[in-house]
């Protein structure tokens, strides 16, 4: 095989998540602003290559062929590779991956990863329409199919098969929701959900209650990847990229098998840990796709941070806090920065760069991290993407 | 685009499209398959449940059972499938129901009840909308059966109904 170069992300931004009075291409121009503030060394002319993350734009803002639309809006002009990247939920870590392997092999020499989704519209029920069609629309997504009835269900076959609680899932939107207390550009930023706020919460899809669920949410981020050579001209604490893994087998809710064993991230998590030749114990940090309350919980269990049914103990004896085994999902994560489908994995990428390079407030800083995960699900968790980023410098 | 062109005596105006009937929401954010043979190659399967048979697709080569139905087989790629009838029985594997966020052309139903429903004697687990009892009084393990029902265009559907 031919020898791949080694690729870091060197700096990134998001803008403020929420409920945004911002169109899609104003998002995208914020997330232009931001990251050219981030990134001082960062010089239009020397980005070859732009991948945009984005997953419904088609029916969240009506508009195809976001790539170049995305390039004028930050001001970017790519000559080399210039696409977006659709993966649902996983859209921003996908754009991240292709940019790592256009850098990688040789293709790019300075790329950006942006994510960008618009999802508030005057009409909620145009908007779940959208979400629905993330699964098998005319066979699934005719009954109703859409995220939080069947994370209900993995909710409601966790509890009956482990003896999981509402008390331990509140506590992993507790820890996220204080987590995002101390970031600004978290959707629910001032917003203080305590445990026993959590499960008065009304019931969305029961046992999920409002608190348990991730927001539709408007929200743009970038990040800067760069080849070995030309890392230091931006940063001195660069994030290598280390490793990842992907895996997917099923798409219709019928093929689902086991919906409480995720075994399709373990097989993601395998192939990540053998790429970057380390083990879930050297992990300080993980961004995990919490885009449910239950999903959090069964990660640890995917992962190996604790044994197949104990992750409901493992969230709520803070085993996932700081403090703890590792600390999950220190920027608030999707349930505290709510979830704008194309820009959270590139979010996570930004939160594990400024992890590294000590940039983030106390409350949330891990301290001294060498080593994170970031992992997003897409759709009924058919999908899951990993990355591992180490501490340069 | 000569249509686009005014013509003399119309007063300088176009005629716009007229109106679409949107009692129904527009095909492309109307859930339910195409179902006719000019749409689908599966045509026969909206046949067979408007005379309320469940059907799906088998491989005659590896007896491969595919849902949803196919037209080429997943494992060996072969292109000759058959069509076997399954059971319409089956018991709840996990469900949970829509009390808040439904997409168009769903708000009335709310709230509903969706589920895993495993079917009897046959290795599937089909996902679908459950009537028939309320959410708080469903469980895990209870008997629904398939029936079909009609959605719009003279088109068909399928879902759960509880058994009493």
């Amino acid at each position: 095989m031919t020898e791949l170069r080694e690729v870091a992300v060197v700096g990134g931004a998001t803008t403020k998540f929420g409920l945004r009075a911002a169109t899609w291409p104003e998002l995208a121009q914020e997330a232009g602003a931001q990251l050219f503030r981030a990134v001082p060394g960062l010089d239009a002319k020397d980005v070859d290559s732009l991948f945009v993350g984005a997953a419904e734009p088609e029916r969240f803002a009506f508009q195809s062929h976001v790539a170049p639309l995305a390039a004028e809006q930050m001001g970017l002009a790519p000559r080399r590779i210039l696409q977006r990247t659709e993966l649902a939920c996983a859209s921003g870590q996908s754009a991240i991956r292709s940019a790592y392997a256009a850098i990688a092999s040789g293709l790019s020499d300075v790329a950006v990863a942006v994510g960008v989704e618009k999802m508030n519209l005057p009409s909620m029920a145009e908007a779940n329409t959208s979400m629905a069609c993330v699964m098998d629309r005319p066979w699934d997504g005719a009954h109703g199919a859409t995220a939080p009835p069947f994370f209900a269900m993995v909710a409601q076959r966790h509890m009956l098969e482990h003896g999981t609680t509402a008390e331990q899932m509140a506590a992993v939107s507790a820890k996220n929701h204080r987590f995002a207390n101390s970031n600004p550009n978290a959707q629910f930023h001032e917003k203080v959900f305590s445990t026993e706020k959590l499960l008065r919460l009304p019931l969305v899809s029961p046992p999920l209650r409002l608190g348990d669920c991730s927001s539709m949410t408007d929200g743009a981020a970038a990040v800067v990847l760069a080849a070995r050579e030309l890392v230091r001209g931006y940063t001195d604490t660069p994030a290598w990229i280390r490793g990842s893994g992907q895996y997917s087998d099923f798409h219709n809710l019928a093929n689902a098998g086991s919906l409480t064993e995720w075994t399709g991230m373990r097989k993601a998590a395998d192939e990540a840990f053998r790429s970057a030749h380390i083990s879930v114990g050297d992990l300080d940090m993980a961004e995990l796709h919490d885009c449910f309350s239950i999903s959090e919980i069964i990660e640890y269990e995917a992962l190996g941070l604790c044994p197949p049914g104990a992750g409901g103990a493992f969230a709520a004896d803070g085993s996932s806090d700081l403090g703890g085994k590792i600390v999950v999902n220190p920027r608030g994560g999707l349930l505290g920065c709510g979830h704008p489908l194309g820009a959270t994995g590139i979010a996570q990428a930004v939160e594990v760069f400024d992890q590294f390079a000590h940039r983030v407030p106390a409350a949330r800083q891990v301290p001294d991290p060498n080593w994170a995960l970031v992992h997003n699900l897409s759709g009924s968790a058919n999908v899951h993407s990993m990355m591992i980023y180490q501490r340069g410098g | 685009m000569a249509g686009a062109v005014p013509t003399v005596g119309s007063g300088g105006r176009v005629p716009g499209p007229p109106e679409p009937p949107y009692d129904r929401p527009p095909f492309l954010l109307d859930f339910f398959p195409l179902e006719d043979a000019g749409q689908t190659r599966l045509a026969k399967f909206f046949d067979e449940l408007r005379l309320g048979r469940l059907t799906t697709t088998r491989c005659p080569r590896d007896a491969t059972m595919a849902w949803p139905p196919r037209v080429v087989c997943p494992t060996c790629h072969g292109e000759e499938m058959e069509w076997i009838e399954l059971p319409k029985r089956g018991t709840v594997y996990a469900f949970s129901a829509v009390l808040a966020g439904a997409p168009l052309g769903m708000e009335s139903d709310v709230p509903f009840v969706v589920g895993l429903v495993d079917l009897e004697g046959v290795a599937l687990r089909l996902f679908g909308r459950i009537v028939g009892r309320p959410w708080d009084g469903c469980e895990i393990g209870m008997s629904v059966s398939v029936e079909p029902f009609d959605v719009p265009d003279g088109r068909v559907f399928y879902r759960f109904r509880a058994q009493p």
